[in-house]
């Protein structure tokens, strides 16, 4: 053994240096002991069943990042005084390497846990410890989880590792050697093939293990639906026939059994007349004063999991003080309880006050600004305030704290009017037009119908000349109408139709872009805040092969709000290569 | 070997463990400063020609404050200043004590905190304005001598002790008498609960009952509408004319308020002129510009060369003027009823009343207006609340807008009584978004309160009888 010599100097150096290092620190603390072996983790379908919500648990902490990362380098969000650098250069798109909020590493956590659980799902297969039934459903949702991640860092970082192997650390990632960075566009490729095999890519039947109540929530809504993944993948890639294909099975998903409310409203924008409706609509019409808050279309941001509820969302989680974690929103977007540190922005704003509603019948006057734009954003003590994710912790009729430490809330992912605007851009850009039209302004029957006098809608209110998946059937006869109709569809409103907003004006010849035009601002007022902005007009930016359509926008926001360098900003973002954030693990 | 580097770390972990929290920074503030130790008073003695200073403060009551552990800041005049003192003041306890109250100020100003011009309270409840090396008009010679206690600055002047604006007005003869009067006949006696003694309280509404007679505190009319001039905490400039001028306005202005009597008609013309001669802040002489914005809008002709008279207050200046006349076209401003904000209607309507958001197409810009349609009453009306209008003649303008019809109706603007004909009914156009005139009307004498109608026409059809009203306007025609 070598001599191991220490002078007393040097004994009082380090202990010195300890002393900066040990400090006031609790010498004494204990780790617990009681941690669950590798070996033992995968023994039946239940513990499948708790791996798979220890990984949606682990999802949800990704939700400030999912809205930063999507709104506030869109076009909607800016930030706060009390921000810090880093959310700023997110806003500006001028991102150091150093920025917390860029950092993928907790999305190849979260994949790297998917990889494992897959693999370890597989040898519970091979094992036979799981059902193959049980197995399709589980390893799907996880696949398509995994997938869902991917998409989300090819739109923010445009190349990435794509790891489908079970890592032990995040840190073999960075060995480029095995994991090479794949172009967002065959990454997409990738992420099609591998979501597009999985065996099965239905919602968790009802009366399955995963598909319960907990806590007081349903479960059924915590999943990523799969078709719509697959239907956004497609979109994406620019296969329109494809995505459309996935998204109409999605929108069909309660065309069977009893004809009542489920039938015609889920996924359908349908009304109803009840409580389970969404509009936008006023006590008396025509008297600002009399706008409805209750239930209606701000209520879906507020209401419990009821069957309003069910109707109108695809995929949500909730934030609850019964349960881990704690919701990181009410932080970012409350000046009551949070740090209040983004804030709509001004040319949000104008996008909603640019918007004129309709008239009521027989009159020519209108309320000029969309009211959906009332209970998106609010001021609170003088400052503008978004409150979608704020409906659970603020009362919105005191604008004080419900239960100052209960901050419940939820976190947004995916409702019809996604799915509705998305199918209309494929099918826009599938050449269907109208079909397009229709499904963003009023409806089927508003957009194809009968010439005046005619009561036989039989060749009218549809578009069944078509072939799947835009062959759609909106018939209906009236009272009078002979023969009777009551199609499926018969009830769809429109996007802009329940909102109570006039129809997107479409001048001249070129209906093409000017409706994808009308799709995207269509989304900034029916979806504003809810985490697609950037990804919706990335998305746009790359079909059109067009940087100013992304960079004006933006330059715009920074230019409204007096946000500095908004013109060099505008210069990046012209170039390709600044659409996506350094990936730096 | 082994054994002794177990020693070793046993040795460095102890080690760690006791010095890991120790304090190393107590010593490293240490005060230098020989004076800090020293209380004002210790360092008063000690600084050459403030003997006279010390002597006064020994006579008065505030002979053992300065060695007390507050924090003060004394503006401490020197021997030369103390000469010009009155000897009245001196023997005068009182007058002494309020005399040197205003060189004293609790809490600690230096001269470096004093960048911008602070307003720094005085023993005595009023406040000088301390400035770099100036405290009102004297100058500091020896700046911050910091003692346990505070801060001795050494000044060259006295600082006189001032009235203030309203002590100017109501206790001396430096303003015109004719405006003093009618300043001093705003005067009225109000209730101040928290001057008043409770006796209880009130079982059936659970309100504090008060014995009688107390609480009752001197108010005035100008101090509640214009400024309290009393306030000694914020400055003013206030403006008083000579009285041949001042009877020369009341006189333009009488016709204005005709009344019952003809004192009523003077304290109120005389009201509306002395309203706008008060300005939020202390204007110097050079420091006047030739027009000021009064607090009621109106624009304030201010010409430098009239000026006769300047008396300084503590919270602001005086000028007197030998004339300072505004016209009645300046005065009197354009009034906006904005359509929404009715005080009543003649039925309850609630549930046929629209109010209703819409940009002018004229203006572009951004309104809200009231409709009041299908409401089934012939001659329906809606009440909009003036206060004390005076008597002239008024132009009135309307914004009503149909856009909620293809065929025209018909309203009329009611003054005084729903039932005036004054005006015939006027005929609302499709779309039109602009002002529309109406008339004019002329009101005989001055109201307290004056209600002005929009009315519906005499019919119960609902194409007929709407009532839409986005603001009325009633232009002074002077």
């Amino acid at each position: 053994m070598k001599a191991f010599k220490i002078s007393c100097h040097s004994i009082v150096l380090l202990a010195l240096l300890l002393a900066g290092a040990v400090g006031c620190k609790k010498t004494f603390d204990k780790e617990p002991q009681q941690v669950l072996d590798e070996v033992n983790m995968y023994r039946d379908v239940y513990d499948a069943d708790a791996a798979i919500i220890g990984l949606y648990g682990k999802f949800v902490s990704l939700a400030d990042k999912y809205v930063l990362l999507n709104e506030l380098r869109g076009d909607m969000l800016n930030y706060t005084d009390n921000a810090d650098m880093y959310l700023r250069q997110l806003s500006s798109h001028n991102v150091t390497a150093d920025n917390p909020y860029t950092n993928p590493r907790p999305f190849y956590e979260l994949i790297l846990n998917c990889n494992d659980v897959l693999k370890n799902f597989q040898l519970m297969k091979r094992d036979n410890k799981m059902k193959e039934a049980e197995y399709n459903q589980r390893y799907s949702d996880v696949g398509a989880l995994r997938s869902f991640l991917y998409l989300q860092l090819g739109i923010h970082y445009g190349k990435v590792p794509y790891v489908t192997s079970a890592l032990a650390t995040v840190d073999e990632v960075k060995n480029k050697a095995n994991f090479p960075e794949l172009t967002f566009d065959a990454l997409i490729d990738s992420l099609i093939l591998f979501t597009e095999a999985l065996p099965f890519k239905d919602p968790y039947p009802a009366g399955t293990t995963l598909n319960i109540t907990s806590d007081g929530y349903q479960t059924a809504k915590f999943y990523v639906n799969k078709k719509c993944l697959l239907g956004d993948l497609y979109l994406w890639k620019g296969n329109y026939t494809a995505a459309a294909t996935k998204y109409r099975e999605v929108m069909e998903t309660s065309t069977n059994g009893t004809q009542g409310a489920r039938y015609y409203m889920q996924y359908k924008l349908g009304w109803n007349g009840s409580a389970e409706d969404h509009y936008i609509s006023y006590s008396r019409a025509g008297d600002a004063t009399s706008l409805v808050w209750e239930p209606q279309w701000r209520h879906m941001f507020q209401r419990g999991q009821d069957n309003g509820f069910d109707y109108e969302w695809i995929w949500v989680l909730p934030f609850d003080s019964k349960f881990q974690p704690e919701n990181p929103l009410i932080k970012l977007f409350s000046p009551v309880g949070g740090d209040y540190l983004v804030k709509p922005s001004k040319q949000a704003m104008d996008y909603w006050s640019n918007t004129p509603q309709r008239p009521i019948s027989g009159q020519t006057g209108f309320l000029p600004y969309d009211a959906r734009g009332i209970f998106s954003w609010r001021e609170i003590g003088g400052k503008p305030v978004v409150m979608k994710y704020l409906y659970n912790y603020i009362n919105y009729a005191t604008n004080t704290a419900v239960n100052p430490l209960q901050k419940n809330g939820k976190w947004f992912l995916y409702r019809q009017t996604h799915l509705h605007l998305r199918f209309a851009e494929a099918a826009n850009r599938a050449g269907k037009h109208k079909i397009a039209y229709a499904l963003f302004n009023s409806g089927f029957a508003a957009a194809f119908p009968p010439p005046s006098g005619v009561t036989d809608v039989t060749l009218y209110h549809n578009t069944l000349w078509e072939p799947y998946p835009f062959n759609f059937d909106a018939r209906n006869s009236g009272g009078t109408g002979v023969p009777y109709y009551r199609a499926d569809w018969y009830r769809n409103l429109g996007i802009r139709g329940r909102a109570n907003v006039q129809d997107y004006t479409i001048n001249g010849t070129d209906s093409l872009l000017q409706i994808e035009d009308g799709l995207i601002q269509e989304a900034a007022l029916e979806n504003g805040f809810e985490g697609t902005r950037w990804a919706d007009l990335l998305r746009i930016a790359l079909r059109r092969n067009d940087p100013a359509f992304l960079a004006d926008k933006i330059y715009q926001k920074m230019l409204k709000d007096g946000t500095p360098d908004a013109a060099g900003t505008r210069a990046r973002l012209m170039d390709k290569n600044n659409w996506y954030l350094p990936f730096k693990l | 070997m082994m054994k002794f580097r177990i020693y070793q770390w046993l040795l460095i972990a102890t080690l760690a463990v006791t010095i890991g929290c120790k304090k190393d920074w107590d010593q490293h503030n240490t005060v230098s400063d020989v004076n800090s130790g020293k209380s004002l008073k210790t360092l008063m003695s000690g600084i050459n020609n403030l003997s006279k200073f010390e002597q006064l403060l020994a006579q008065s009551s505030y002979a053992n404050i300065l060695g007390s552990s507050k924090s003060f800041t004394v503006f401490a005049p020197t021997n030369e200043a103390l000469i010009a003192l009155d000897p009245t003041i001196t023997n005068d306890t009182s007058r002494l004590n309020k005399f040197l109250a205003n060189h004293i100020a609790d809490l600690r100003f230096l001269t470096t905190d004093a960048t911008d011009t602070l307003r720094v309270l005085m023993l005595n409840g009023k406040y000088n304005n301390f400035f770099g090396k100036k405290v009102e008009e004297a100058n500091i010679t020896t700046a911050d001598v910091v003692g346990s206690n505070g801060v001795i600055h050494v000044i060259d002047k006295m600082v006189p002790n001032r009235l203030n604006i309203w002590e100017i007005i109501s206790t001396t003869n430096e303003i015109p008498a004719l405006q003093q009067a009618l300043l001093l006949k705003l005067n009225y006696q109000g209730f101040d609960p928290s001057k008043a003694e409770q006796t209880g309280v009130d079982p059936m509404t659970g309100l504090p009952v008060y014995k009688p007679g107390t609480g009752i505190v001197p108010r005035n009319k100008y101090w509640d509408r214009v400024y309290d001039l009393r306030n000694e905490k914020n400055q003013y400039t206030f403006f008083a004319i000579a009285d041949d001028a001042y009877t020369t306005q009341l006189n333009t202005y009488k016709p204005f308020f005709v009344t019952g009597n003809a004192d009523s008609t003077n304290d109120l013309a005389g009201y509306t002129i002395v309203k706008d001669f008060t300005m939020p802040g202390l204007y110097t002489q050079a420091q006047l510009p030739d027009t000021l914005l009064s607090k009621f809008g109106v624009k304030v002709p201010v010409n430098k060369a009239n000026i006769v008279k300047t008396v300084k207050a503590s919270n602001g200046i005086v000028y007197v003027l030998s004339n300072l006349s505004i016209a009645p076209v300046n005065k009197f401003m354009p009034i906006v009823l904005e359509g929404e904000n009715y005080s009543g209607s003649s039925h309850d309507r609630r549930s046929n009343t629209f109010f209703r958001d819409r940009i002018n197409s004229t203006t572009g810009l951004p309104y809200r207006d009231v409709l009041v349609s299908g409401h089934g009453v012939a001659l329906f009306n809606l009440r909009y609340r003036l206060s004390e209008m005076p008597s002239m003649k008024f132009k009135a303008y309307w914004v009503a807008v149909n856009d909620f019809q293809t065929a025209t109706f018909t309203q009329r603007l009611a003054p005084g009584v729903a039932t005036s004909t004054v005006f015939p009914y006027t005929t609302v156009a499709v779309n039109n978004q602009t002002e529309v005139l109406i008339g004019e009307f002329t009101i005989a004498s001055f109201q307290q309160v004056y209600d002005i109608f929009l009315v519906g026409a005499n019919s119960t059809t609902a194409a007929a009888n709407p009532v839409v009203c986005d603001y009325i306007k009633l232009v002074p025609s002077l």
